[in-house]
């Protein structure tokens, strides 16, 4: 899944799971075998789960970067959008901190026929309004994907649905086209959210705007957005799971585009918590004794994507020499401050759920590594016949990274003999370049931190098939193709991790796309309250269930 | 009367023209954008075109927005998906009380600037004036916003640094500092014609008899110079209330306010071109309204104005 996301995006050496408040001391190294250097300059350990809390809390605030677009599940698909809906709606499945799949609104599922899901729906839950949840508001949620007047931003997850009925009393049956994995496993996501059938009906087009709301099953309910300014969610009394039932009587979101005054509003107490902290304001923020910063779990890469496979990257030894020369080390020091490691690979072994060890062996140690070195990558470029020729790379002035990877970039470009011309965008026109092919007309190489959002890495090498949507360079390799169209179908993920695997390596070869590195997801949470995670599935889970009183 | 009716209806009529067609030499599909970078099945893409209208050739779209705009109906957002008139609607408000409030401040001060710098013309004080009144005007909002910000809420902790508040005084108090922000570039606009046109009325024969014939100072500023001196202050000021809305959303965004001009700047950015051109068209109707009570104010102001149509 996509996103032209900027902001920090982390990532995290597998977590184990377990342990109260395990706080894993693992500064870039167990599981990453990326073959990066670990930086000395930053200092940090990953965690799990931040200390449990004390109490319950009237009220606590939030800060996000931006404001949703829209509550209405079908077009949730960022990170501001997700990280308010995921506490008031739910999914099928529940997606957790240490990104394994447990049942959530379907209490289980079977998997009869290579081309068929049964979920059996829960019982005893209400939506917002006290109607409880039945069959019949499951088929209506999962067929909105499908409705092309809904124009559902989860599209491809369910790209391969042919029918979704009702089967029985609190039974839900999808059918599909041909055998696929990937569908089950997307339903800890939005993909997988229920709404109330009638709250949809009654809202037609309004539904999930700031003026329609959602009505759902979560934790919270929806209490107020006021545009432009503040979301707030309060407590739903009578949530079905105890176990998550809401510790704070009301969260209020507030959003800040700039961030500096997001850094402001957390170093002066204003605001009590946020995610995706700026790298640079990591230190002062640790020193500020308002609170802390905690390093999770994340599923993305940052990478630069080679979006003209007919242009001079369309020569494997250009995108290798460019790999080999564009200082990756320097980069994860000025874009992130040191704070994640170098990668090889382009998913982080947090998604590799169920993956058998001789896989995540090939996936990750076995892996080829682009060391840098100058010399031999302007030779590359010499055999290639690609010296003096010009390169359009395409950046927004979005953050701090953006602007230290387009510069690291011309740098490494110009230094192997390329020609290189930089064009700037603005943030918004940025993110057509992910859906738009004209405006990717003339463009070799744009950067991405691009994260997943199921436990399974073939989400990233599906898409990177011949003539998929998100193959933004039209690049193609049948064998690539061959292990990925092989493993799709199988649900054993110890089988499917075996496919993925080798479908690793040949991207790591081939270089569709040119990893950067991985960094971690990042939370402050103020020195009144505790207890969420800092993983990034925040995305999915209720993670603002589980904070109250430090 | 009926006339200027007529001459404001064409305005508008124009304006509406050149708003709704200038979208098409944007480069950029909407709906691409829409999509945000996600995979849509192909037949979503021709029906959330056909949902927006996007379908239609351009003229059909032109007659189709104006229709609904004469029923009230300025489309839907493409960025939030709700009705233009919600999304404006919620921001509006907001946006008037700061132009309202930075209108206010700026007369204010640049009509007192204005007279001291007059009645002391040609001294240091006047200089002093002057050149103030013209750094303040060079210092871009922005920069301006921040240092308010930095002094006025993080150092003395005075004011909000973020957002719009609840309820109308506490929105006022929100508002007092991007206010300011926004007087500090437009109060030379006020402050030097004020003082300009006064100087003008002090070389006058008549506050020269005034003067010889022993009227008291303060009346004679009061009663021949400065009275005579609103005219141009007016017209100037119609000019300020659209400068001020466009200029509200580089402030609005410095301070985190949910206003029109902030909506401006990320519709146009999100190419959401039903919001810019509700937002452009009541920019425009606000400037030609605002000028044509200008207008019909002047003659009341300065009787020689209506005098002189009459005499025509």
């Amino acid at each position: 899944m996509n996103t032209t996301r900027t902001r920090s995006a982390r990532r995290a050496a597998a977590i184990a799971a377990g342990g109260l408040a395990a706080v894993l001391a693992l500064a870039g190294c167990a599981g990453s075998g990326s073959g990066g250097a670990t930086s000395a300059t930053a200092d940090y350990k990953l965690t799990a789960n931040t200390p449990p809390p004390s109490g319950d809390i009237d009220s606590f605030s939030w800060v996000s970067y931006s404001e949703p677009f829209s509550l209405d599940y079908a077009y949730a698909f960022d990170y501001s959008d997700n990280q308010v809906l995921s506490n008031v709606c739910e999914s099928l499945l529940r997606l957790k901190p240490d990104w394994t799949l447990e049942p959530g609104l379907a209490d289980s599922y079977t998997h009869p026929t290579p081309t068929t899901w049964v979920y059996a729906i829960r019982d005893g839950v209400t939506f917002h309004d006290g109607t409880p949840l039945t069959a019949a508001d499951v088929v209506a949620s999962m067929r909105r994907h499908l409705d092309p007047a809904v124009g559902s931003s989860w599209y491809s997850v369910y790209q391969n649905v042919s029918s979704i009925q009702k089967t029985g009393d609190r039974e839900v049956t999808v059918t599909e086209s041909i055998p696929d994995s990937q569908f089950n496993l997307g339903m800890g996501s939005s993909a997988g959210v229920i709404e109330s059938a009638k709250f949809l009906a009654e809202k037609g087009k309004d539904y999930g705007n700031s003026t329609g709301g959602v009505d759902c099953t979560g934790p919270f309910e929806l209490a107020q957005w006021k545009q432009g300014e503040i979301i707030t969610l309060k407590r739903y009394a009578d949530y079905w799971d105890k176990s998550l039932k809401a510790k704070a009587g009301q969260v209020k979101f507030v959003f800040m585009g700039d961030a500096n005054a997001r850094v402001n509003a957390l170093k002066s107490g204003d605001v009590d918590g946020g995610y995706m902290i700026p790298p640079d304001a990591i230190a002062q923020l640790q020193a500020s004794k308002q609170g802390q910063v905690y390093f999770g779990l994340n599923t993305a890469v940052s990478s630069l994507i080679v979006s003209n496979m007919k242009g001079v990257l369309g020569d494997l030894r250009v995108r290798q020499a460019l790999e080999m020369a564009i200082d990756r080390q320097g980069i994860l020091n000025a874009a992130v401050q040191g704070y994640g490691e170098e990668t090889n690979a382009l998913t982080t072994p947090s998604v590799w759920v169920g993956a058998s060890e001789s896989a995540m062996k090939q996936a990750f140690t076995g892996l080829k590594t682009y060391p840098h070195d100058l010399e031999a990558a302007k030779k590359l470029v010499k055999d290639a016949g690609a010296e003096g020729k010009q390169i359009v790379y395409v950046t927004a002035p979005i953050g701090n990274e953006f602007t230290v990877i387009s510069q690291a970039t011309a740098a490494a470009a110009k230094a192997i003999g390329l020609k290189v011309k930089i064009q700037t965008m603005s943030p918004s026109s940025y993110t057509t370049l992910f859906s738009d092919p004209s405006a990717r007309q003339g463009v070799d190489l744009f950067y991405t931190s691009w994260y997943l959002s199921s436990p399974d890495p073939l989400e990233m090498y599906s898409v990177l098939r011949t003539g998929q949507f998100s193959n933004y360079g039209g690049w193609s390799d049948p064998e690539f193709d061959k292990v990925v169209n092989e493993a799709i179908p199988l649900s054993d993920p110890a089988a499917r991790s075996e496919k993925t695997a080798q479908a690793q390596k040949i991207a790591n070869e081939q270089l569709p796309w040119l990893p950067l590195f991985q960094g971690h997801m990042t939370m402050f949470m103020g020195k009144r309250i505790t207890g969420a995670s800092p993983s990034v599935a925040f995305l999915y889970y209720p993670w603002a269930a589980t904070i109250g009183k430090r | 009367m009926l006339g200027r009716l007529g001459s404001l209806l064409l305005t508008l009529f124009l304006a509406s023209l050149l708003v709704f067609f200038s979208r098409f030499l944007v480069p950029g599909d909407p709906v691409r954008f829409l999509l945000r970078g996600r995979k849509p099945s192909p037949e979503a893409v021709a029906q959330v075109r056909e949902q927006f209208g996007l379908d239609l050739p351009a003229w059909q779209q032109y007659v189709r927005w104006l229709g609904g705009i004469l029923h009230g109906d300025w489309g839907r957002s493409l960025q939030y998906r709700q009705d233009v008139t919600t999304v404006i609607g919620d921001r509006l408000p907001v946006t008037l009380i700061l132009v309202v409030m930075s209108a206010l401040m700026i007369a204010i001060i640049g009509i007192a600037a204005g007279i001291v710098a007059a009645v002391n013309r040609g001294k240091v004080l006047d200089r002093a004036i002057l050149i103030l009144l013209t750094v303040l005007a060079a210092i871009p909002s922005f920069v301006g916003s921040i240092v308010l910000i930095a002094v006025f809420a993080v150092q003395l902790g005075w004011f909000p640094s973020f957002g719009s508040g609840q309820g109308f005084w506490d929105t006022v108090y929100h508002l007092v500092l991007p206010s300011l922000a926004l007087t500090i570039v437009f109060v030379v606009l006020i402050g030097k014609v004020t003082r300009s046109s006064m100087v003008d009325q002090f070389g006058r024969e008549h506050v020269e008899v005034a003067a010889s014939r022993g009227l008291a100072r303060i009346p004679l500023i009061r009663r021949h110079v400065f009275r005579n001196s609103i005219g141009p202050i007016l017209t100037v000021s119609g000019l300020l209330v659209a400068g001020l809305l466009v200029a509200s959303s580089i402030v609005e965004s410095a301070f985190g306010i949910a206003g029109m001009g902030s909506l401006l700047v990320q519709s146009v950015d999100r190419l959401d071109f039903p919001v810019v051109q509700a937002i452009i068209m009541f920019v425009v109707t606000a400037f030609v309204v605002v000028n044509a009570i200008v207008d019909l104010l002047e003659p009341w102001v300065d009787p020689r104005a209506a005098a002189g149509e009459a005499a025509r």
